[in-house]
């Protein structure tokens, strides 16, 4: 009898553990996925416009550039520099996968090539690659949730994201930091050797365009403290009425906006 | 008549050694300067052998097929069908010793901390091998197996400038043949060393199939690379593959002109360099002779009386320095040949290796004897020896008799 039950109740703790571990093993693979889209959606919205400001920051030197951004979903996104001087009228479009940048001074695009993806965009530390593969985050990773803790109030999700064996990642893996009300705060970017390489931060969160927003984003290595990029977001509005026709060549080269 | 010859041999024969040490000193010298002649002669053979038979297993291969426009501009565009059957018929032909099809692009390679530009040659593993890869050259980690391999093996170099190691992922990223991006993460399979620094960095080989894929080329390739059996002799392959394809059939002679000019620039100056070792040498015969003709006026003047015939004295002294030559060479080519043997093994230049390195040659050296080499130092010692020797043997035909046996000098 004794034995009979003590059997039956290890069968059922056996069973229990095993269901319980493979339901929070699968709700765990949902959330942490579902987690990183509803960020960047949040982020995005279904179109946005926003001004911000990106300045460069070295040892020796800094500079900042004023610049608008619009975009529309996923693929499709066109940032125009408006200042200092000398930069203004430069802009990239993504469309399609494809990057193109656009300089006044010699009145051409370019069709940025494969070669020139990993250097950086604008001469930032958010290298081309950086801004124009937003999705991948989504599709090239095997992402999991590995802890949460809490900041102000909010809970913050600590989502673990590793790349699949053929994705075209030179990370072992990124660590995203999420806020319940779906801000991204923080991307940790480790090495295969288990090593921090560089970060981007999010800061000053507050409402703007009617949702919570992260006015300060700083990307910087971090074996390097003095060289970081910084896109402030002066104002930002979301699911606006664009026009179409903003993201094309013919825009790019020409503004209508 | 017959007497005669076998006289003025024997005087001349006599008169050789009448002054032995003067003799044997211009003999260590004519020895020393054919040796000099064919032993530095197959030294630079050798170095130009192993430089185009090195070259031909990285290049690879004797002949080449490319499509029309690719070696202008050796982009994912411009790519070759996979062999049809014609082609696959001319390809079994004896004379093809193997063949392999690759595809070969430029790629950016990139790990967490470092970019860098690249060729990136899709492989099938095997043909490769029979191409010229030589697997020993993978210093860590493995070669690629089979074309569907999802690995990736780069050079010893690369994986230094790049901070990455063997098993880590590191990404390629190319063009495909819409101009629009193609990238892929690849693991890091194998390391390879090469004797040549820059294929070390330059190169990284990847499955062909993977790469097909990834570019989105199906089952296009880049080149076809044949190797026959005569690497001297590339164009009769090439001639034949031409006549069964409309692709662009290049022999190496085409796709490394450096080497092929290298070659043929290499029998010139065979011959220039044994040219200038006997004019330097033919000073010290020319002023032997002409002390030999100045010891002996008043006994030439002695056998003219006597009756012997000016042409007489120029073959005596012609046979002279004919017999001085011949002994020369006869010990000249023993050295020569004897010191190639022993050193068949190779001459370790890995002291001066970085300064070869940039010649495009190996750092040890193989003295490769060929006998065209040895039977034309021979041709050029003896014949331009015999022209250099008329100047003091005429002199010595046109002294007068009477004055010649009164000098009294």
């Amino acid at each position: 009898m004794e034995g009979v039950s003590r059997g039956t109740m290890r069968t059922l703790l056996l069973l229990w553990a095993a269901l319980s571990s493979s339901g929070l093993l699968a709700a765990e693979v949902v959330d942490a996925r579902e987690m990183v889209r509803a960020a960047m959606d949040h982020w995005r919205g279904t179109n946005s416009y926003s001004e911000m400001t990106m300045t460069i920051h070295r040892a020796d030197w800094q500079r900042s550039m004023s610049m608008r951004a619009w975009s529309e979903g996923d693929q499709l996104s066109l940032v125009r520099v408006t200042a200092p001087k000398k930069d203004k009228g430069n802009g990239t479009l993504l469309k399609d996968r494809g990057m193109w940048s656009f300089s006044p001074k010699i009145n051409r695009i370019i069709k940025i090539p494969s070669s020139m993806m990993s250097q950086g965009w604008m001469g930032s530390d958010f290298s081309n690659k950086d801004i124009s593969k937003s999705t991948d985050i989504l599709e090239q990773y095997e992402h999991s949730l590995s802890g949460q803790e809490q900041v102000d109030g909010h809970t913050v999700y600590i989502i673990e994201a590793i790349p699949h064996e053929d994705a075209p990642v030179v990370w072992g893996k990124e660590v995203l930091k999420i806020r319940d009300d779906f801000v991204l705060l923080e991307e940790q970017y480790w090495d295969q050797d288990g090593e921090l390489v560089k970060v981007m931060r999010a800061r000053d969160v507050v409402e703007m365009g009617g949702r919570m927003v992260a006015r300060v984003l700083r990307m910087g290595k971090v074996d390097s403290k003095d060289e970081w990029t910084e896109l402030t977001v002066t104002s930002i509005a979301f699911d606006l009425d664009l026009p179409s026709g903003i993201f094309t060549l013919s825009n790019l080269r020409n503004p209508r906006q | 008549m017959r007497l005669g010859v076998v006289a003025v041999s024997t005087l001349a024969w006599r008169n050789l050694w009448r002054n032995y040490r003067r003799t044997m000193i211009m003999l260590l010298a004519i020895s020393v300067g054919v040796w000099a002649m064919i032993f530095m002669t197959a030294v630079l053979r050798g170095m130009v052998d192993n430089m185009v038979t090195q070259a031909l297993d990285t290049l690879p291969g004797y002949v080449q097929i490319h499509a029309p426009n690719y070696l202008d501009d050796p982009s994912v565009t411009h790519s070759l069908p996979a062999p049809d059957p014609s082609l696959l018929q001319v390809l079994g032909d004896p004379l093809v010793a193997a063949w392999t099809s690759r595809v070969k692009v430029p790629a950016m390679i990139s790990s967490e901390y470092e970019n860098r530009g690249v060729t990136l040659i899709g492989v099938d593993p095997e043909g490769e091998q029979a191409l010229g890869f030589d697997i020993h050259d993978i210093t860590q980690g493995r070669f690629l197996v089979g074309a569907n391999d999802r690995g990736l093996v780069i050079g010893r170099k690369l994986l230094q400038r790049l901070d990455t190691r063997l098993g880590k992922r590191i990404v390629i990223m190319s063009q495909d043949p819409g101009n629009s991006i193609a990238d892929r993460g690849f693991r890091i399979v194998g390391v390879f060393r090469a004797d040549l620094e820059s294929r070390e960095e330059n190169i990284v080989y990847a499955g062909r199939s993977v790469v097909q894929t990834m570019l989105g080329m199906g089952s296009e390739v880049s080149e076809i690379a044949v190797r026959g059996h005569d690497y001297r002799h590339p164009q009769v392959l090439a001639d034949k593959i031409q006549a069964e394809t409309d692709a662009r059939v290049s022999s190496w002679l085409e796709l490394d002109p450096y080497l092929s000019t290298m070659m043929r620039v290499m029998d010139g100056f065979v011959l220039v360099w044994m040219v200038v070792v006997f004019l330097a040498l033919s000073f010290g015969l020319v002023n032997t002779l002409m002390m030999a003709v100045f010891e002996r006026i008043r006994e030439i003047g002695l056998m003219q009386a006597l009756g012997m015939r000016p042409s007489a004295i120029v073959y005596q002294f012609l046979l002279e320095s004919l017999l001085l030559l011949l002994l020369g060479l006869l010990a000249g080519n023993l050295l020569a040949v004897t010191t190639i043997y022993v050193l068949r093994d190779g001459i370790d230049l890995s002291g001066v290796a970085q300064g070869l390195e940039m010649m495009g040659a190996a750092s040890v050296m193989y003295p490769v004897l060929q006998w065209p080499d040895l039977v034309l130092a021979n041709v050029v010692v003896i014949v331009l020896g015999i022209a250099t020797s008329l100047l003091p043997a005429w002199r010595a035909a046109r002294y007068l008799p009477v004055e010649a046996i009164a000098r009294t000098s």
